[in-house]
């Protein structure tokens, strides 16, 4: 066997893989005595295949894959700080810190803008069924400014907002002050306004019904 | 001598499984040699020593086979492994180098190929079998094998021309 043959016929992994016959065996060990190169190439080889064993016979783990190696879950309390937990979490809380910040600026932009809201005026000295008009404005509701009569007997206004359909929609309580004229913003509701029920609050918590005033929303021009 | 040493460990271990019958034969052969070449005609053809010294370890190795055919031979019960008898630090330390070495090539394969070289030299199954398991023929594991010396072999060179003169190669053959 000559040195183009052996290469030719990769004698040195046929050789190293026992898969010779006897008579080609002793032709490249003949040649192999005599040739450095095939000489070489076989010890490399040989070298390769019994490192390959020692790095081989080891656990699994010591050779990474580059498929997929499965990592054991870390248990307990700090299970859940495991990459393959905590990557998903944390890009959610980053989209959740970003979605806040946008909303935050966009609600504190629009607290800090003015804004001019439609008033509807209730006394509530005067019992009448005269609708009280309230001009639509769409998203931001109404303010609601109350003439509370002279005489001082409550300690706060109960305030019940029922839809046209006769739902209640809204209710708040404001307290009684020194002023003659409250005002508190109705936000907007669900449903038409139909009727606003004012119950005035005694210090003894007793509730004295102040009027039912119907409220009729109107186009804004 | 070492250059020799080597091929001939390589030549006996597909043929002894003795540890103890290498190395018998190894040393026989090399004493046979040197008392050739020290003889009065020493060799005919000095740059044919190799054959000459793969030609006296056919020899020796004949003669084993009738001895051991005479004698009950407890070969087979020995303790296969090859203990590493002449490794030096500095072998170690080239060991080392290229247990690396192979692991890096070996992390360069696919899960497919390691398994393939895993169940072919780790566990020693049969060949065909392992083929047909995987899916692939004879010639898929030849280049597989060869690729990987070719990866192998300039860390090889490398520790070859490093060592001083008359170490034996690093890790064991």
């Amino acid at each position: 066997m000559d040195h183009n043959q052996a290469v030719r016929e990769k004698a040195t992994e046929r050789y190293l893989l026992n898969e010779l016959d006897p008579g080609v065996r002793d032709q490249f060990e003949e040649h192999l005595f005599d040739c450095q190169d095939c000489a070489l190439d076989l010890r490399a080889a040989a070298m390769f295949v019994e490192q390959s064993k020692v790095v081989l016979s080891e656990k699994p783990e010591a050779v990474p894959a580059r498929v997929h190696v499965a990592v054991p879950a870390p248990s307990g309390w700090f299970g859940w700080m495991r990459p393959a937990f905590a990557a998903p979490v944390l890009a959610l809380l980053l989209v959740v810190i970003g979605y806040q910040g946008v909303t935050n600026a966009r609600l504190h932009r629009a607290a800090n803008t003015p804004r001019v809201l439609p008033l509807a005026t209730i006394n509530l000295d005067v019992r009448g069924s005269e609708p009280v008009p309230v001009q639509a404005h769409g998203e931001h509701g109404f303010v609601l400014s109350l003439n509370v009569p002279p005489k001082r007997a409550y300690s706060s206004y109960k305030l019940d907002l029922y839809s046209a359909q006769g739902t209640l929609e809204w209710s708040d309580s404001i307290p009684a002050t020194a002023e003659d004229s409250l005002s508190v913003v109705v936000p907007e509701i669900d449903h038409e306004p139909g009727t606003l029920v004012v119950s005035g609050i005694t210090e003894a918590g007793k509730s004295d019904d102040l009027g039912r005033h119907p409220i009729e929303l109107q186009s804004q021009k | 001598m070492a250059y020799f040493s080597e091929l001939i460990q390589l030549k006996l271990r597909s043929r002894l499984n003795s540890p103890q019958a290498i190395d018998d034969v190894r040393q026989e052969t090399f004493a046979r040699v040197f008392v050739a070449l020290r003889g009065e005609g020493g060799i005919r053809q000095p740059e044919r020593l190799g054959a000459f010294v793969n030609s006296i370890c056919n020899n020796v190795l004949l003669e084993h086979y009738r001895a051991s055919s005479r004698h009950s031979s407890l070969e087979d019960e020995e303790d296969k492994d090859f203990p590493a008898t002449n490794v030096d630090i500095f072998g170690a330390v080239v060991a080392k180098q290229m247990e690396g070495k192979v692991r890096e090539i070996l992390e360069e394969l696919s899960e497919k190929d390691r398994r393939l070289l895993r169940e072919v030299f780790l566990e020693e199954r049969d060949k065909d079998d392992v083929c047909r398991d995987f899916g692939v023929d004879r010639d898929y594991l030849r280049v597989l094998l060869h690729r990987a010396k070719q990866s192998f072999k300039s860390l090889y060179l490398k520790s070859m021309e490093a060592r001083p003169p008359g170490v034996a190669a690093a890790g064991k053959l």
